[in-house]
């Protein structure tokens, strides 16, 4: 085995040109595809994280949305209750006052058909009793009364 | 022991067995990485193109485990060329020998050495294949070319930290510091090579034992295909490790 000048020679030519060639032709394409590789997935990360914070964001303001809807919900319920108590108070009261006044009026109606009723019942007794003391009147005066009546009359002429 | 083809013009000698096997690797790990990064996807990446993602992020966190992680950008492809090239390299001496019976002198073969094989009846054998690493001329090529990329970088990137760390921690350390500088990538010349040519040894050694060794054998190519997976992780990580002693100083101080 000896050192052949020649083969050291060759190597060294053979290993600077494969050097040259590799590098030329296989590393520096395969370095760029992982340099891309490596952006591609840099950029898929950040696109990631930007959707993942576009869609909490978007989550915030759907909540804020639900949360007001709710509350603007509770209010028209709200409101819709206080309008439909009033209301009722208002049926009731207006109820109340008819009912008030109706009674009222009964009262009124009776009181006066019982004024009239007694102002008839009083004449009507009026006339009963007139007929009927006219009756006995009639009856006693016929021979007594018609002597006083004409004593009086006579004593009255006389004098 | 083979011989292998040696191919002499001008009195300049080729090692032919070592030539192919260099332009074979190469054009292998080539073929096999643009073969793997054919179709590329952002979104949509094939299982090719996933294999080569998984090799590209293995080579990224071991360089990163030597340097800091924003400067390992620009030493991908060289960790990558390095660590694909010499684990093909280590691999493709373990499947095949090719070896031929020489009875004329060629190509290095000289009448002697066939005389002295003929003597013990015997033949001349020619190996023409093994693996690249299994060479020191080629381990050595690749070792000077990372020493000097790491003491260019340190140089044009680092210059005063890397001049003033020959004289660290004391001036007189610099001998030892010369001696460190040089051990270093003869060591990762040799330890590649030792591994590798140690493992295509034994294979050959196993192969002398003909049928009986086929167990070794099976065990052997096992263990041959982790020792040279290792070996190529071990280049590209002390490669990385060297280049961020040399090229890169922390502020804080931490190395």
């Amino acid at each position: 085995m000896d050192w052949k000048w020649t083969s050291f020679v060759f190597a060294m030519l053979a290993f600077g040109i494969l050097y040259w060639l590799m590098n030329r032709y296989a590393f520096k394409p395969l370095f760029a595809v992982m340099e891309q590789r490596r952006q591609m997935v840099l950029d898929q990360m950040n696109a990631a994280e930007n959707s993942r914070k576009e869609a909490s964001a978007e989550m915030e303001a759907q909540k804020q949305a639900l949360a007001q809807a709710r509350q603007e919900a509770n209010e028209i319920i709200e409101k819709a209750r206080v309008t439909s108590t009033k209301q009722a108070d208002n049926i009731v009261d207006t109820a109340r006052s008819e009912a008030t006044r109706l009674k009222d009026e009964a009262v009124r109606d009776i009181e006066s058909e019982k004024n009239k009723a007694i102002a008839s019942l009083r004449s009507e007794v009026g006339s009963i009793s007139v007929a009927i003391a006219s009756k006995i009147v009639e009856k006693q005066i016929d021979e007594k009364s018609q002597e006083q009546i004409v004593d009086n009359y006579l004593k009255e002429v006389s004098k | 022991m083979h011989y292998f083809p040696i191919y002499t013009w001008n009195g300049i000698e080729f090692d032919l067995s070592s030539l192919l096997a260099i332009t074979v690797s190469a054009i292998l790990t080539f073929a096999l990485v643009k073969l793997l990064t054919l179709k590329l996807s952002v979104a949509n990446p094939s299982k090719a193109q996933n294999f080569m993602e998984w090799a590209v992020d293995f080579v990224h966190s071991t360089i990163s485990s030597a340097m800091p992680l924003n400067k390992v950008r620009p030493y991908m492809s060289l960790g990558l060329t390095l660590i694909l090239f010499i684990l093909i390299s280590n691999l493709v001496g373990l499947p095949l020998n090719i070896v031929t019976y020489v009875h004329e002198p060629m190509l290095g073969i000289t009448q002697a050495m066939l005389d002295k094989y003929a003597a013990e009846g015997g033949h001349a054998e020619m190996a023409w294949w093994k693996s690249p690493t299994a060479d020191l001329s080629v381990t050595s090529g690749l070792a000077l070319i990372v020493f000097v990329i790491v003491h260019f970088l340190g140089m044009k990137q680092n210059t005063k930290h890397y001049f003033q760390h020959y004289f660290k921690p004391f001036w007189f350390f610099f001998p030892l510091n010369i001696i460190e500088t040089i051990a270093k990538p003869v060591t990762l010349a040799l330890r590649l090579f030792a591994n590798i040519f140690a493992g295509e040894v034994l294979i050959a050694t196993i192969l002398m034992l003909k049928g009986y060794g086929t167990p070794f054998m099976i065990a052997w190519q096992g263990f041959s295909v982790f020792v040279g997976g290792i070996q190529a992780f071990l280049f590209t990580i002390l490669t990385m490790v060297y280049i961020s002693q040399a090229a890169i100083h922390d502020d804080d101080g931490a190395h």
